[in-house]
């Protein structure tokens, strides 16, 4: 049998959903948007544009190669597709 | 020239082959003279400085004399040494399989080109943030012109570029997490803070001038006018001129007063040209600088009574 409070959190899930559904897709998207900027400025050099601060983002690249991940996941590629940046 | 010795640091540029090391050597024994613990840095790849102290001088400080230190940074040198220091720092942080990849990542970054003249740059920037706290006074014989006029721009720009970095790394924690715990943007906002001091120290005329070095002939005159016009640009104070191998106005010789006429016409622009600057001549001397002896000749021309008279 279902119980009160399973049949209350879906009505809620329901109503949140209805109401910020939309909006929480769009946060989603501008904040892949804004990652894959931050990427692209962080490894231009990959791309073949110079890059004053390379020297100076050595030590935050092992924090980025995860975010690299998912970034080639969520392009549609299963592997990565930089040869020079070989996450897996 | 004597109030140049109460600063923080004192660059030497010009033209090449006009006496920039010799100058600053000079000058920095002039200053230990005073008192001061200076140290004595080349940046240029060519160093010389181990030539006129007729010492090696490595990548650390050496004591060269009394209250006077020497280095000479080597870029290649350099950005090794920055990236073993990243591999030893994120060394705890990860676990083995991204340690692998981070690592092969910045064996690439760091064999890019241009990643030893940033090296350079960030060990610069140390010295001037007063890092080593040993030293009242350093004094930098720098590469010819052009290229440490782009060193000096180069905190403005990198200053930019990093903030836009930290922006956008921001705007993009502002929806997904808090940002306070991201180690992406404390290690960029470090970063900022330091690129911020090195600026602000290199643009307080309190703290560091630019001695610009020359001697009175067409070339050399042109890249000065030229340099002060960068330097006024970037907002680096231009401490003075130094007019460097004179030849002695009496000889009998007619090449010699061929050339001591066309020289009386180029010190003249000089004084007109750069009224708005302190300027000192330096004599060519009957032998060239090398050896301390010969130096302390030169410093004393420079810098006069740099030695504190003793009560």
């Amino acid at each position: 049998m279902i119980g009160v409070v399973s049949i209350r959190s879906n009505i809620r899930d329901f109503f949140h959903g209805a109401a910020y559904g939309a909006y929480e897709r769009e946060l989603r998207m501008q904040a892949a948007e804004l990652n894959d900027l931050f990427l692209l400025l962080c490894y231009m050099e990959i791309v073949g544009l110079p890059n004053p601060a390379t020297l100076y983002l050595l030590d935050v690249y092992p924090y980025l190669l995860e975010q690299f991940h998912t970034w080639h996941k969520r392009m549609g590629m299963e592997r990565s597709p930089l040869g020079t940046l070989p996450c897996c | 020239m004597r109030n140049m010795l109460e600063k923080k640091v004192l660059f030497f540029g010009g033209k090449g082959g006009v006496g920039k090391t010799t100058c600053a050597s000079a000058t920095a024994l002039a200053a230990s003279h005073a008192g001061k613990r200076v140290l004595l840095v080349s940046t240029d790849p060519a160093h010389s400085t181990s030539d006129i102290f007729e010492r090696e001088i490595g990548p650390e400080p050496v004591e060269l004399l009394p209250n006077l230190w020497g280095l000479e940074i080597d870029g290649a040198l350099e950005s090794q040494r920055y990236v073993a220091n990243v591999k030893e720092q994120i060394k705890g942080l990860f676990g083995h399989h991204i340690l692998k990849e981070a690592n092969k990542q910045i064996d690439l970054a760091a064999s890019m080109p241009g990643a030893e003249e940033m090296a350079l740059f960030d060990r610069i920037g140390g010295l001037i943030r007063g890092e080593d706290t040993r030293f009242d006074l350093i004094v930098f014989d720098t590469a010819p012109t052009g290229h440490t006029l782009r060193l000096l721009r180069m905190p403005e720009l990198m200053e930019a570029w990093i903030r836009a970095l930290s922006r956008s790394r921001q705007a993009m924690l502002g929806i997904e997490q808090d940002d306070k715990t991201d180690p992406v943007l404390i290690s960029l906002t470090d970063r900022l803070e330091g690129l911020r001091e090195f600026r602000a120290r290199l643009l307080s005329p309190r703290v560091s001038a630019f001695m610009l070095v020359l001697v009175a002939e067409r070339l050399p005159i042109e890249e000065t006018a030229r340099a002060i016009e960068q330097l006024n640009d970037a907002g680096v104070t231009v401490g003075g001129l130094v007019v460097n191998r004179i030849l002695p106005a009496s000889s009998p010789d007619p090449f010699l007063q061929s050339r001591h006429t066309q020289e009386v016409v180029y010190l003249d622009e000089i004084d007109r040209r750069f009224a708005k600057h302190s300027r000192v001549r330096v004599p060519q001397l009957a032998s060239d600088v090398h050896g301390v002896k010969t130096l302390e000749a030169l410093s004393e021309i420079l810098i006069p009574h740099a030695q504190p008279s003793r009560p």
